[in-house]
């Protein structure tokens, strides 16, 4: 596995990686506590901290699993393993929220 | 008789455990999707009283426990890069850390229920507190559930044979960063974003 890099590159990723998530965990609590967005804005402050959150959790996702769970150095085939269940779920949430009339 | 003594998966080349440990993250994944949907669907019909209740969460609490999950990821990547270089002593370390660090995380959500239950909040209480024991809970079992193979990897490492099965650990790998994963998103969602 990962034949093509040494130890040493592997580990500066992993410490990259890790310095990465501990940055964005502060983010995305700085995001959420210390972010105000003006009343006139209504609703659209909501979304946006729903938005944030979210899109910090996913790229913190996306690190964990390409460096961490080896997606970047592994076979490629494994990658449907990630895809599938991805699809299943973003099927899920649309059907129960969009086509069930639920609003966002 | 050569198909019995395989041990890769013959189209994709992907060995066997590895192969299955993914299917079962994919489970996993489909798992606790249903939470997830079902805490989107009751969130967006009751959003008032998700919102209260959120605030009613200590997120510095859960902030501390991310650290510390992210930082078991860590040591758990090092622990499976330790023994693939035969570095014994790293592993031992690594894994000791990664198992310090899930007991720190259960240690945490131990107290965080523990003030919830002496505030008189119970899964009962409102739809955001079913939500959050079950949807933590589940995760607290997944951690738990973690530290079994952790720990026997650990003491099975001081024999006199010492641990040396790579491919294991680093299925056991795998599945420490699902859990990671799993709170990674409970933390904005439960915690944060209200």
């Amino acid at each position: 596995m990962a034949a093509h890099l040494s130890t040493e590159e592997i580990q500066r990723a992993y410490i990259k990686v890790f310095s990465g998530l501990l940055i964005l965990t502060v983010l995305t609590v700085i995001a959420a506590k210390g972010l105000h967005f003006p009343e006139s804005w209504g609703a659209i402050g909501h979304i946006l901290h729903v938005v944030i959150g979210l899109v910090i959790a996913v790229l913190k996702a996306w690190m964990v699993v390409y460096i961490f769970m080896h997606i970047k150095f592994d076979n490629p085939y494994i990658r449907v393993f990630i895809y599938i269940p991805l699809f299943l779920f973003s099927v899920l949430v649309f059907a129960l929220t969009v086509l069930g009339g639920s609003t966002l | 008789m050569s198909a019995l003594t395989l041990t890769h998966e013959p189209v994709t080349g992907i060995r066997h455990g590895k192969l299955g440990m993914w299917i079962f993250l994919a489970s996993e994944v489909m798992f606790f999707s249903g939470f997830f949907t079902a805490f989107i669907i009751l969130r967006n019909s009751n959003l008032a009283a998700f919102a209260k209740g959120a605030t009613e969460l200590s997120w510095p609490l859960a902030a501390l426990n991310t650290v510390v999950l992210i930082g078991s990821s860590l040591t758990m990547a090092m622990a499976i890069l330790s023994l693939e270089n035969g570095k014994k002593q790293r592993f031992q370390l690594f894994m000791f850390i990664t198992f310090l660090c899930a007991c720190t995380f259960l240690v945490v959500k131990y107290i965080e229920y523990t003030t919830k239950f002496h505030h008189g909040i119970y899964p009962s209480t409102s739809t955001f507190f079913a939500m959050y024991f079950i949807m933590t809970g589940f995760h607290g079992i997944h951690v738990l559930g973690g530290m079994i193979p952790i720990g026997w990897m650990l003491s099975r490492s001081f024999s006199k044979k010492g641990y040396t099965d790579y491919g294991r650990v680093e299925i056991l790998g795998l599945y420490w960063h699902f859990v990671d994963l799993v709170w990674i998103f409970l933390f904005p969602v439960l915690y944060l974003i209200f």
